[in-house]
């Protein structure tokens, strides 16, 4: 444990170095990448891999974060502030449609959060939040005050979600929620008459993964600079968290850290093959699922649980 | 005039949710594919009509045996054995099939709109004061025939009792020797068979993407839980239902809002009556 903490440091350390020392641009990018999809993939496991929640909603979380903070710029304030709000209100969306979508089990509550996201997209097409030179293009928004911010910044930021994420993930499965979460995955009936109430579990780690896909969602617009509601509301960031977390392993801590490594570097190797990018992401998705459904960390503890006996 | 638009879109809408429908009430899995599908229907008109210059509707003679062999394919292929694992992993790996086929329509045919244009797509009909599309009637009668034809199918054939004996239970079914298995290879291939129909359809009243797939799987969602699960007349009024609610809303909404309101109407009817009105 211990020496785990002092690895955790030193790997903090050298990645938040990264930036001053001079490292290649390109690496800095797909870093932050890394570690936005990483915070973002982590809640995804939290709700699919201990929640038994099929969420597909993880758009909904970002592009609302994303517009909160981007507004708020529009108002006067410096980015910075509008990360937490944008966070509060992700997870003020989540209680709300958590009204309709909780009243639904398993492939319902699939069905109840795949509709959000388009009911937003819809909404931000139609209103205009505030005026400015960009409307009219689809409803695009440019972040203000961003454009003569370093691009360190949002590396350091992301870097910081990132490291976060995981150390929630941590903490919240040694907790009694994640004992909780446990028990209901394990059967749910049972816990219920054991006492839990599971309706309010997973309504907090729902809450909670909206909060942090919130915050991540709000430095990738940071770094972006601008933000529109096609791509803000777009099953692409459901695709990649869903990747992600399913190559690594669903419900394992490992799993999300593997699958975004491969993602991101997925990412970068198809780069310049964009329109077949996402037919070979859908042919992976599919074939894990078919021959390591545990993904690779589950995969590689089955093993390892065959060769030790 | 929305009314009337309404009840024959509506139409439109149940032959697209049938096969979602077939498939939920059979296999109990929710195929989030379908809406892609169905555009693949549609785009398989397209090619015949530009390549090969057969009229869309003609071109099903083709186009349905196609997707019913998809269908059994990828049922037996791929679903059968994602059955086996778990729930999760038959909607992960139906999402999948859903991006495979949207970006391989993107990379064949472009992002741009598509339609099919035949000259009788664009004429339209007076119904005394009510002026409305010919292909809005054709949808209808389309819809009734697709569904009477269903309802006698599983009423007659061995292969429908099958189908409605794996339904009720999958367990005694397998018992009495039905091979479920293919039952549900079968059912899906149908249900393809049905998406064929449908994309056809909707290509000659709607322009389509690639990204199409959604809109249409959002509301076929909502006509099946709304009309309950695999009931074919609940199917109907669903549809019927989600098509006034189209048209109705576009009316008092602006045309900008009506799928705002068809998409809020799905999370109201998912969150108020999740077994729909001819729910079991």
């Amino acid at each position: 444990m211990q020496g785990g903490l002092i690895l955790f440091i030193a790997v903090f350390v050298v990645l938040a170095l990264f930036p001053v020392i001079g490292v290649p641009r390109v690496w800095l990018l797909y870093l932050f990448l890394f570690f936005i999809y990483l915070s973002m993939a982590n809640m995804w496991n939290l709700l699919a891999g201990y929640s038994g929640l099929i969420s597909l909603c993880p758009a909904a979380f970002v592009g609302l974060a994303g517009y909160t903070m981007t507004i708020m710029t529009w108002l006067g304030l410096p980015y910075y502030v509008g990360i937490i709000p944008g966070a509060i209100v992700a997870a003020l969306f989540a209680m709300l449609i958590s009204i309709p979508v909780f009243r639904l089990k398993g492939i319902y509550f699939a069905i109840g959060t795949l509709v959000v996201p388009e009911i937003l997209r819809v909404v931000f097409l139609l209103w205009k939040p505030v005026g400015g030179p960009l409307d009219g293009l689809g409803r695009g928004y440019t972040v203000h005050g961003v454009a003569e911010v370093s691009r360190s910044q949002p590396y350091w930021l992301a870097l910081a979600i990132g490291m976060t994420s995981f150390l929630l993930m941590r903490y919240i499965l040694r907790s009694k929620l994640g004992s909780g979460l446990a028990a209901i995955r394990d059967n749910d009936s049972t816990a219920a008459s054991c006492g839990i109430n599971v309706f309010s579990l997973k309504l907090c780690s729902f809450i909670i993964a909206a909060f942090v896909t919130g915050i991540a969602g709000t430095i990738f617009y940071i770094y972006q600079g601008f933000i529109e509601p096609a791509s803000a509301f777009s099953i692409r960031w459901l695709i990649t968290l869903m990747l992600a977390t399913v190559i690594g392993g669903e419900g394992t801590e490992e799993g999300p850290i593997v699958g975004t490594m491969i993602v991101v570097f997925l990412y970068f190797l198809l780069a310049r093959y964009a329109e077949i990018s996402l037919i070979i992401q859908g042919i992976i998705l599919v074939g894990i699922m078919l021959v390591a459904p545990q993904g690779i960390v589950g995969y590689i503890r089955k093993f390892q649980r065959h060769t030790s006996n | 005039m929305p009314l009337v638009m309404g009840i024959l879109l509506g139409g439109l809408y149940a032959v697209i949710a049938l096969g979602l429908s077939l498939v939920f009430g059979v296999v109990k899995e929710i195929n989030v594919a379908h809406g892609d599908l169905v555009i693949l229907g549609s785009y398989f008109g397209y090619a015949a009509m530009t390549m090969l210059g057969i009229d869309p509707i003609l071109s099903l003679v083709m186009g349905m045996p196609l997707l019913f062999g998809i269908g059994f394919l990828i049922q037996k292929y791929l679903l059968n054995r994602a059955f086996r694992i778990s729930m999760d992993a038959t909607l992960i790996i139906a999402f999948g099939i859903s991006i495979i086929l949207q970006n391989t329509f993107q990379l064949i045919w472009t992002p741009f709109p598509r339609g099919l244009t035949t000259s009788y797509a664009l004429k339209s009909l007076a119904l005394g004061p009510v002026r409305f599309p010919f292909v809005y009637l054709l949808n209808f009668v389309v819809a009734i025939i697709v569904m009477l034809f269903l309802r006698e199918f599983l009423r007659r054939t061995y292969l429908g009792m099958a189908i409605r004996a794996a339904a009720q239970n999958r367990k005694s079914a397998h018992l009495m020797g039905i091979n479920t298995d293919r039952v549900y290879a079968f059912t899906f291939a149908i249900a393809l068979a049905f998406a064929a129909i449908a994309g056809v359809f909707l290509g000659l009243t709607f322009p389509f993407t690639p990204i199409s797939g959604m809109p249409f799987l959002i509301i076929a969602l909502g006509v099946v839980v709304l009309g309950g699960l695999g009931s074919i007349v609940g199917t109907f009024i669903g549809g019927i239902a989600f098509g006034l609610a189209q048209t109705l809303g576009g009316h008092f909404f602006g045309v900008a809002a009506q799928m705002l309101v068809a998409y809020t109407m799905v999370l109201v009817v998912l969150a108020v009556i999740p077994r729909g009105i001819f729910g079991r």
